[in-house]
């Protein structure tokens, strides 16, 4: 176990380099520069001036730049919009928020869809699979961008619950973790359902129900820990990208998260700031996906990520 | 009923009957199905059907007829374009949303198949052969997983959309085939992983190894062994994938690299309606309202037919009562 | 059994770690003027800013020679206390006023503004442009950025004292005075900077932009920035050695960023904010209906205009229909521009004829242009050769999507010339840069554009559409236009400069390389508590006379 982790671990420089290597090649060819509006074109003699400052009138200079930059300080430059701010002070003070609201998303998703899955599996057909399923899929059914602006429209104001919009104490992330959290709970909602009536029907269940054990306790303790399987997969790019953020939620609630960087450093073609966002998100990735593997193995023993191949 | 007073079932090992007979009666027999089905069928055809009148210039109800009627109008029974109100430019709001459906669920299901056939492809070699071949594809996976989605997606328009369209002779079918291909280009990746991570629990099961002592080939263990077990995941997975690939196309569209206006999606009409809709001081409630319910039921009756297929496929479903 | 249940545990007690790492909690009191930004500021280096929002920002805590006035925008004193000027208007004499001190105590000198002006000629930004008004200082910054040897001294900036401050200009600039309040002239205080300078290989020195963070950055405006959240909100509070103390009004200034329009809207209907500052057309449109007291809506400095391709041929050798003027007119006057002001816009935009906005230039005097004509737009395009649009080659209008408004009235242009014109117009939608690379390699048919005014100066607009403009986006090229802002350029005389321009702008208004739609306004929302905001085109507030009156 410990030597296919290490391996893993050994795989993750290579893995990023090569993710590195293929958003800069992409971030190079995209036409678009990073300097100037949108609206006029930026007189050639600054753009070129500014150029230089980055270290990106060439690819050159640009691969010959950052990449060591990275290795050995840990260091994306300078972003090239924000110009007053490196790339990693953006991540440093954005990350922290959103990675709360993700843990406190997921921590909502996970309950409750697990929940409402299992609810709905056993009782398969009735009432309440269908009204259940129903709720959890509303969230996935309509648009994000409409969700979070009809949650901030009915539940601020004046004599509302909660702020409107911003960032802080704990009141402030209710609305956005509710926002973010119903895809993943639709998701897990539906995966722990299908799971479950697998699990259901399977030999050990039966016998266990022979044995007079109460429903209960045959779900609690030996059918959940089977169904989470599907929910796991699930989770791993699930959690990576529920942790760097939302675009849509962060603006309905403007909130200073990671996650409109993903999209606004790619419209204005900041290509640090892309770089550093790709390479943040990659690290959360990888790291969730083999900690969703070793996972697999704690859940249900048998599985054997260390497997050869089997042919 | 308790699980006593089922019949018991031979072991998972083999298939369902799949005679057409039996799967047919089933179908009949399930109500959720028969239901879901029927939603999805009227949605359809009345999307399809309308099309001749909603892709007229001339006809009230046609989705780019400007002016035809008065801008910003409710909802009223006044005319049948009426029916659901007018746009921002004065244009028939259901004619918008029928044809609306046709480009949206095209989307929707060409991004079903694409993650259908990649996604289950790789997630079953790489469980079932495990080894670098499974750390080879999964590595694969997770740098697809990192690059910059928009990136992509922007360069793969400007790549393709040119050629495409001098290929096809129609800008809005280069645009709408490009589209689908940039949205099922990642949508496979999760459905990879989801099935993977199956084949991994299924294969530690006994009776793989037990197909494999019986000296069954792989292709046979593969198709009626290990795919009939996978179907319930892959199902529920693929009527998921339809929902975030209807709502993906609306958040291209948001950013200018989605469907081609006046050419109308859900998304984008719902994207279009949120600020007249949700604004404090005056709402038109109806340009939000039409699209998102018609999202909303599409997609709800969607996955429950998931489900009810999902259910008829899974082997021991039927064992499934505590 | 508790196994199972420590999931969730665990993810609880990382969420209230979370909360913590995430540093929520303590609010700074509520300033005594708070307002919304829609973006953050790009950057407060003075010779690197282009934004509105950092502009903004910029005019309260800086303070150049000349400062605007808040409600005439006449160039008052700011850090001189006069100017003397040579008959031939070239040799701009200022004296500064000796209690002007910057933000840390250090009195404001001319080497402050000479050490500004330097920098931005040696790393030029989009504004540096503005200062080659000056005696050889494009010279310098070209042959600097070539890497070629060149002597400070020869720019036209002298210093016989540090109270004095000398500029020489080759030809007079009748609008220099008001160049004195546009930050791209603000000074910069050197010693705060060093810190931040790095000396590269060949001599050179650059500073790091980290010079604005506070606490670092010293300024010498009404205001100085103490708090700067990055994407959250800034924080001005009053520098008390600012000379003229006693006429700024509000103690602090808050600046939020929200992004999205209702969420602004909502913070503002429920008084969390004073001033709503750019409000999108999503929610203007519906105040502007609503004839609400607390909405403001005035004439801009902008022109949103169709941006046609007068090249010969279009990319892929096509031959251009739009390099023929009579092609253009006939497309202009087919636009009934009235339905796109008052039915899509719906922002108090009156529909336009001409390019240059009306009344903002005192005693500039636009001609109206070619106005909405049916018949004879027919008749001009079947001059052109193509009768009833007949044969017309299919051309493409690309614009971006993002923008409801912008999506609107381009899907409306496209219709009018179908019904009016009977020619097709395919639309493309494109990104914001990948728009901006099509345009700037003329790689287009049409677009949509718009230009907003930098100076008090018409040529601010007229100079776009010189020949060898880098922003004349139609490559439209006329000699007789050139010759006319040329002549205006070296002309010392206001009214005559006035009248060749004025001719220059009928040129353009005749020959339509972009047709005007309409001359764009600007809207703010706030109460009647709230003193001291002006209504001027050009956005332009001076925070240092703005309060609230808060009932006691």
């Amino acid at each position: 176990m410990i030597r296919v982790i290490a391996f893993r671990l050994l795989q993750f420089p290579l893995v990023l380099a090569v993710i590195y290597l293929t958003t800069f090649m992409l971030v190079w060819v995209v036409p678009g520069s990073p300097f100037g509006r949108a609206e006029r074109k930026l007189d050639p003699i600054a753009e070129q001036a500014m150029k230089e400052r980055f270290h990106a009138d060439s690819w050159k200079s640009f691969l010959a730049y950052y990449p060591i930059q990275v290795i050995t300080k840990g260091d994306f430059g300078r972003s090239m919009q924000y110009q007053e701010w490196s790339v990693t002070d953006i991540i440093k003070v954005s990350l922290p928020v959103s990675v709360t609201l993700g843990i406190f998303a997921l921590t909502i998703g996970t309950i409750f869809g697990v929940m409402i899955g299992t609810l709905a599996a056993v009782n398969r057909g009735g009432l309440f699979d269908w009204l259940s399923l129903t709720i959890a899929l509303i969230g996935i059914s309509i648009p994000s961008f409409v969700v979070a602006a009809l949650l901030l429209a009915t539940f601020t104001g004046r004599f509302g619950l909660f702020p409107i919009g911003g960032c802080g104490g704990f009141r402030e992330m209710v609305l956005p973790a509710v926002a973010l959290s119903l895809a993943p709970l639709a998701y897990i909602a539906r995966l722990t359902r299908i799971s479950m009536l697998d699990v259901l029907g399977s030999d050990f269940v039966r016998t266990a129900r022979a044995k007079g054990l109460s429903r209960f306790t045959v779900i609690w303790k030996h059918c959940l820990r089977n169904a989470f399987l599907p929910v796991l997969s699930y989770l791993g790019p699930a959690a990576a990208a529920t942790f760097v953020g939302s675009f849509v939620v962060e603006t309905v609630f403007s909130i200073p998260g990671l996650g409109q960087h993903f999209v606004n450093s790619v419209k204005n073609r900041d290509q640090t700031l892309i770089l550093g966002t790709v390479m943040i998100y990659s690290v959360f990735l990888l790291t969730f996906n083999l900690l969703v593997d070793i996972a697999y193995s704690f859940v249900d023993p048998r599985i054997d990520i260390t497997a050869k191949s089997s042919s | 009923m308790t699980a006593l007073d089922q019949p018991i079932l031979a072991d998972a090992v083999e298939a369902p009957p799949d005679t057409p007979d039996g799967l047919f009666t089933r179908i009949r027999r399930s109500r959720r199905i028969r239901f879901s089905f029927a939603v999805l069928m009227l949605i359809l055809l009345s999307s399809l059907l309308t099309m001749p009148l909603t892709l007229r210039s001339d006809h009230p109800w046609g989705y780019n007829n400007q002016y035809a009627l008065p801008v910003r109008v409710g909802p009223s029974f006044s005319a049948s374009a009426l029916w659901c109100g007018s746009d921002t430019l004065g244009r028939s709001l259901i004619g918008r949303c029928l044809l609306g459906g046709a480009a949206s669920l095209a989307i929707g299901l060409a991004a079903a198949v694409i993650s259908m056939t990649l996604g289950v492809a790789v997630g079953l070699v790489a469980g079932y052969r495990g080894g670098w071949i499974d750390a080879l594809l999964m590595r694969i996976v997770d740098i697809l997983y990192g690059l910059p989605y928009l990136l992509l997606v922007i360069l793969f328009k400007i790549a393709f959309e040119k050629p495409l369209s001098l290929l096809v002779r129609s800008e809005s079918a280069a645009n709408f085939i490009v589209l689908f291909i940039a949205i099922g280009i990642v949508s496979w990746l999760t459905m990879a992983r989801v099935v993977r991570g199956q084949v991994l629990f299924l294969r530690s099961l006994p009776f793989i190894e037990a197909c494999k002592a019986a000296g069954l080939g792989q292709w046979r263990i593969f198709t009626r062994h290990l795919l009939p077990n996978l179907v319930g995941p892959i199902v529920v997975y693929a009527t998921l994938i339809v929902p975030s690939a209807i709502l993906q196309e609306s958040f291209l569209s948001f950013l200018g690299i989605g469907i081609q206006p006046p050419l109308p999606t859900w998304g984008s009409l719902a994207a279009d309606g949120l600020s007249p809709a949700l604004n404090p001081i005056v709402s038109h409630w109806w340009m939000l309202v039409l699209p998102c319910t018609l999202l909303a039921v599409t997609l709800l009756a969607l996955n429950f037919l998931g489900d009810g297929l999902s259910d008829l496929f899974d082997p021991k479903a039927e064992a499934a009562k505590i | 059994m508790l196994k199972l249940l420590s999931i969730p545990l665990a993810l609880l007690l990382l969420l209230a770690a979370a909360v913590v790492w995430s540093g929520g909690g303590a609010e700074e009191p509520r300033a005594d003027f708070s307002f919304i930004s829609r973006t953050d500021v790009n950057t407060l280096d003075i010779g690197q800013m282009s934004y509105l929002a950092d502009m903004r920002v910029a005019y309260a805590i800086w303070e150049g020679l000349y400062a605007m006035h808040p409600e005439t925008l006449v160039p008052v004193p700011g850090v001189a206390s006069s100017h003397e000027v040579n008959p031939e208007k070239t040799v701009y004499t200022f004296h500064l006023r000796p209690e002007a001190r910057w933000s840390n105590g250090d009195p404001v000198t001319a080497h402050d503004f000479v050490f500004a002006w330097r920098r931005i000629l040696q790393s030029p930004g989009e504004y540096t442009y503005l200062h080659y008004y000056i005696s050889n200082a494009e010279t310098y910054c070209m042959r600097y950025a070539r890497k070629e040897p060149v002597d400070f001294k020869t720019v036209g900036l002298e210093v016989p004292d540090p109270y004095t401050l000398r500029v020489t200009l080759p030809n007079p600039v009748t609008f220099f005075l008001d160049l004195m309040a546009f930050p791209a002239f603000y000074p910069l205080h050197e010693k705060s900077m060093r810190p931040f300078a790095h000396v590269g290989q060949d001599g050179r020195v650059v500073y790091d932009q980290q010079f604005t963070r506070p606490p670092n950055l010293v300024t010498n405006g009404a205001f100085k920035l103490t708090r700067w959240e990055f994407k959250r909100r800034l924080r001005l509070e009053t520098n008390p050695r600012y000379w003229d103390i006693a006429n700024v009004k509000s103690r602090s200034i808050d600046m939020a960023i929200v992004e999205d329009p209702l969420t602004m809207l909502r913070r503002y209907e429920f008084g969390k904010v004073d001033w709503l500052a750019d409000i999108p057309s999503e929610i203007g449109s519906e105040l502007m209906g609503m004839n609400r007291p607390d909405m403001h809506n005035f004439p801009g400095f902008a022109t949103l205009f169709i941006t046609l391709n007068c090249k010969p041929t279009l990319s892929g050798d096509r031959p251009n229909p739009m390099a023929d003027f009579r092609i253009r007119q006939a497309m202009a006057i087919a636009i009934d521009k009235k339905t796109i002001t008052h039915t899509i816009l719906r922002m108090g935009e009156q529909p336009a004829t001409n390019y240059i906005p009306p009344g903002v230039f005192a005693g500039y005097q636009s001609k109206p242009g070619l106005a909405y004509n049916l018949p004879l737009a027919r008749r001009l395009l079947a001059d052109a050769g193509y009768p009833g649009g007949k044969e017309f080659p299919r051309l493409t209008f690309i614009f971006r999507a993002d923008r409801p408004a912008v999506r609107d009235w381009v899907q409306n242009v496209v219709k009018q010339w179908h019904t009016n014109l009977g020619i097709e117009v395919a639309l493309q939608t494109l990104e914001g840069k990948t728009l901006r690379t099509r345009v700037n390699a003329r790689d287009f048919d049409m677009a949509p554009g718009d230009w907003t005014g930098d100076y008090n100066d018409p040529s601010t607009f007229t100079d776009k559409f010189r020949s060898n403009s880098e922003n004349n986006d139609s490559a439209w090229i006329n000699e007789q236009y050139d010759r006319l802002v040329h002549a205006a350029a070296s002309e010392s005389d206001s009214a005559k400069r006035f009248r060749l321009l004025e001719q220059a702008e009928q040129t353009l208004n005749d020959q339509l390389p972009v047709i005007p739609l309409c001359h764009l306004t600007n809207s703010y929302l706030f109460r009647d508590n709230v003193k001291g905001i002006n209504l001027n085109p050009r956005n332009m507030t001076i925070f240092k006379g703005v309060y609230v009156q808060r009932k006691p």
